[in-house]
C-alpha cells in the first residue's frame, strides 16, 4: 500500500516536472497556426517566420551581444573579487563575500527600479552599456562563487612548493594558481552567459526597442497573442540551456578526473 | 611583518576595481531607492527660501510671504510656468495664481496682507497647505499612501477604510508565496526522496529532470504553461476529449494558473536542498528500525521523515523568499487579482513613472526578504544546522 502511494505520487510529481516542456516544445514543428494536438504535419516554416519577422532576429543578436559583454565584465569583476577575498583575514572575508554575493538575494524588480533610475540619471539609459552593467551585477556573484570554490579546492602545498623554489608572488600566481583555477573561471563564464541570456526582469526596465533582448521580445509577444513562433523561441532558448548543461557537465567531469 | 603587509596590498589592488564597480552600479542605485522614497519632486528644489521658512514654523505669516516672493523673483518666467503647472496638478487654479503673483512679485510688498490684497486666495489656509506640502524637501506621502496610515489630528495615526490597498497586496503576496511553497514541498518531496534513495537509474533520471528544469529559462517554462492552460489549450482539450468536462474551464489568468506555473518554476529550488539533506541520512537507520519491527510507514514517519525536515525547511524557505519577488510568471499567468507586489512596483515605473511609490514598495519587498533571510539564519543557528548543506540551493 505505501509502495503504491509512493509510486503514484512520484509519477505525478515527475510528470508535473517534466511533461510541460516535453508536450509544448514539439509544437514548434506543428503545421498549423493553432498550438494544439494532434499535430497536423511537420514543418520548419515557423522557424522561417522567426528569421524573417522583426524584431526576433535582431533581439537574438542583442541577447548575444549583451551576454558576451556581460560574460567578459563579470569574469573580470567576479574573478578579481574572488582572488582578492582569498587574501583577506577571517572577518574581511566574511564581510566582503557577503557584499559580492548579495545581488543574488535582492528581488530583481527592486534591482530593476534602482538601476533604471540611477543609470538614467547617469545618462546611460537604454543602451547596451546599461544592460551589460546591470547583467554584470547579476552575473558577477556567480563567477565569484565558482572561482572561490575552485581556489578553495587548491592544495596550498603547491603554492608553498613554488615559493620554496624561489618563484615570486606574481610568478606563482600566474604559473601555478591561475592555471589550476581555470575550471572555476570557465564555470563562472558559463553561469554569467546563461544568466544574462535568460534575464527578463531587469532588462524590462532598461532595454529600448533598439536594444531589446530575446526574452523581452518573447515576454511582450506572450502578452500580445499566442503564435507558433513563440514556441520556436522557447525551443531555441531551451537548446541554449541544454548546450549550457552539456558544457557544465564536461567541465565538472574534467575537474573530477584531475 | 612585511609578508602580511604585502598580501594586504595585493588584496587591496585586486579588490579595488570590483568594489568600485559594486559601489557605482549596485550600492549607489540601491541607495537612490531610499532617497526616491521620500523625494518630494521638482517643486521642493524651486522654493529654497520658503522651504527653509517652513522648516521653522508652518504658519503662513509675513516671513512666509516674503520667502515666497523671494523664491518667485529668483525664477525665470518659464520656471514659474512649470512650477504653476505642477501646483495645478495638486489643486486646480493654482497655475494662474503662481504665474500672476510671480509676474507682479517685484511690486508686491513682502507682507501677508499685501499678498492677500493682490490676490485674496493667498488668505486661504488650503492654498498655503498645498504650497507647504509641495515645497518641503522630503515627503512621507508615498509611505502614507503605501501603508494607508495618515497622521491624525490627535497626533497618532489613522487609517480610513479602503486605504489599505498596498497592505492587502502585501498580504496577497505572502498568501500566494505560502500556497506555492506548500505545493512545491508536497510535489518535490517524493522527487527528492527518489533522487536520494531510489535505484541508480531512478536517481539519474530524476536528477537529470530536476537539473534540466532548473537551468531552463523561467520564461520558457512560463511559456509552456501559457500554452497548456489557455482556454483552447492542451489541458482543456485533453479534459474535454476524456469527457471529464463539457466546456473549457478558465485555467489561466486566475489564481490557479499563477500558482501552478509558479510552483513548476520554483520546484527545483525546493528539491535540490531536500536531496542534499536526504543523501546524508544513512540507509542503515531505516533498515535497523525495520529489523526492530517497525512497518515501512512507521519507519518512514519516525526515523526518516524527521531527519529530512532540515531539507524541507531550507527548500521551503528558499522557495518562499524567491516567490515573494516574482514578477514575470504571475504577470503572464495570473489575473488582475493575483498580481504580487513586484507587479505594482514595475507598474508604477513603467506606466506612471511614479518613482516615489515604486521606491516605497521596493523597500517593503526588500525589508520582507532581508527579514526572512535573517530569521532563516537565526533559525539555522538555533537548530545547530550546518551551513554547508544548506547553502547549495542556488548553485545546483
Amino acid at each position: 500500500m505505501s509502495k503504491v502511494v509512493y509510486w503514484v505520487s512520484l509519477s505525478f510529481a515527475f510528470f508535473f516536472l517534466a511533461a510541460p516542456l516535453l508536450i509544448v516544445l514539439p509544437l514548434a514543428f506543428n503545421d498549423s497556426s493553432f498550438l494544439t494536438y494532434p499535430m497536423e504535419g511537420f514543418t520548419f516554416r515557423w522557424f522561417g517566420v522567426f528569421f524573417d519577422t522583426p524584431p526576433w532576429l535582431s533581439s537574438l543578436a542583442n541577447s548575444f551581444k549583451v551576454a558576451l559583454g556581460t560574460t567578459l565584465a563579470a569574469l573580470l569583476i567576479g574573478g578579481l573579487a574572488a582572488m582578492g577575498v582569498m587574501l583577506l583575514g577571517r572577518w574581511g572575508r566574511i564581510v566582503m563575500s557577503a557584499l559580492f554575493v548579495s545581488p543574488l538575494v535582492i528581488p530583481s524588480v527592486v534591482l530593476g527600479v534602482a538601476m533604471a533610475y540611477a543609470f538614467g540619471r547617469a545618462g546611460w539609459g537604454g543602451g547596451y552599456l546599461s544592460l551589460v552593467f546591470a547583467h554584470t551585477i547579476l552575473a558577477a556573484p556567480l563567477v565569484f562563487l565558482a572561482v572561490t570554490t575552485s581556489l578553495m579546492g587548491l592544495d596550498p602545498e603547491l603554492d608553498r612548493a613554488a615559493a620554496s623554489m624561489g618563484a615570486s608572488r606574481w610568478r606563482r600566481f600566474h604559473t601555478v594558481t591561475l592555471p589550476l583555477a581555470m575550471p572555476g573561471f570557465a564555470t563562472g563564464a558559463l553561469f554569467a552567459f546563461i544568466t544574462s541570456f535568460d534575464e527578463v526582469v531587469v532588462a524590462l526596465f532598461l532595454s529600448t526597442p533598439q536594444t531589446q533582448t530575446l526574452p523581452i521580445t518573447l515576454f511582450s509577444s506572450l502578452r500580445d497573442r499566442l503564435e507558433p513562433t513563440i514556441v520556436v523561441v522557447a525551443l531555441l532558448l531551451s537548446i541554449v540551456s541544454c548546450l549550457f548543461i552539456l558544457a557544465l557537465n564536461r567541465l565538472q567531469r574534467r575537474g573530477a578526473g584531475r | 611583518m612585511p609578508k602580511l603587509k604585502n598580501s594586504q596590498i595585493a588584496a587591496l589592488t585586486l579588490l579595488a576595481l570590483p568594489v568600485l564597480v559594486y559601489l557605482a552600479l549596485y550600492l549607489a542605485p540601491l541607495a537612490s531607492i531610499g532617497r526616491l522614497s521620500v523625494d518630494n519632486g521638482a517643486l521642493s528644489q524651486r522654493f529654497p527660501a520658503l522651504s527653509a521658512r517652513f522648516g521653522e514654523t508652518e504658519a503662513p505669516d509675513d516671513a512666509a510671504a516674503a520667502a515666497l516672493l523671494t523664491d518667485l523673483k529668483a525664477m525665470a518666467r518659464t520656471e514659474r510656468a512649470e512650477a504653476g503647472r505642477l501646483f495645478n496638478q495638486e489643486l486646480g487654479g493654482m497655475r494662474s495664481l503662481i504665474i500672476d503673483t510671480g509676474g507682479a512679485a517685484t511690486q508686491i510688498e513682502p507682507t501677508l496682507s499685501a499678498l492677500t490684497a493682490f490676490d485674496p486666495r493667498w488668505g486661504e489656509p488650503a492654498i498655503w497647505e498645498v504650497v507647504r506640502r509641495n515645497v518641503e524637501p522630503i515627503t512621507w506621502r508615498h509611505f502614507q499612501r503605501a501603508t494607508g496610515l495618515k497622521p491624525s489630528a490627535e497626533g497618532g495615526f489613522e487609517m480610513s477604510p479602503g486605504d489599505d490597498v498596498y497592505l492587502r497586496i502585501l498580504l496577497r503576496t505572502f498568501v500566494i508565496g505560502l500556497q506555492v511553497t506548500a505545493l512545491t514541498l508536497l510535489i518535490g518531496y517524493p522527487l527528492a526522496y527518489a533522487a536520494a534513495t531510489g535505484s541508480r537509474r531512478v536517481q539519474a533520471v530524476v536528477l537529470m529532470a530536476v537539473l534540466l528544469s532548473f537551468w531552463t529559462s523561467l520564461l520558457v517554462r512560463t511559456t509552456a504553461w501559457v500554452v497548456l492552460l489557455q482556454t483552447n489549450g492542451l489541458l482543456n482539450g485533453l479534459l474535454m476529449w476524456l469527457n471529464l468536462i463539457p466546456e473549457p474551464l478558465q485555467l489561466i489568468f486566475n489564481r490557479f494558473g499563477a500558482v501552478v506555473a509558479m510552483t513548476h518554476v520554483l520546484l527545483p529550488f525546493a528539491i535540490l536542498p531536500m536531496i542534499n539533506v536526504m543523501r546524508t541520512i544513512p540507509a542503515a537507520q531505516t533498515q535497523a528500525s525495520r529489523s526492530l519491527g517497525a512497518g515501512p510507514v512507521e519507519s518512514f514517519l519516525r526515523v526518516y521523515f524527521p531527519q529530512s525536515l532540515r531539507g524541507v525547511a531550507v527548500g521551503g524557505g528558499t522557495v518562499f523568499i524567491l516567490a515573494l519577488g516574482f514578477y514575470v510568471t504571475p504577470a503572464l499567468t495570473g489575473g488582475p487579482g493575483d498580481q504580487m507586489l513586484s507587479y505594482y512596483i514595475a507598474d508604477f515605473v513603467r506606466r506612471g513613472l511614479n518613482w516615489g511609490m515604486a521606491a516605497v514598495l521596493s523597500i517593503f519587498l526588500l525589508v520582507c526578504v532581508v527579514a526572512l533571510l535573517v530569521s532563516g539564519a537565526l533559525l539555522r543557528r538555533a537548530f545547530g544546522w550546518s551551513r554547508s548543506s544548506a547553502a547549495s540551493g542556488g548553485t545546483g
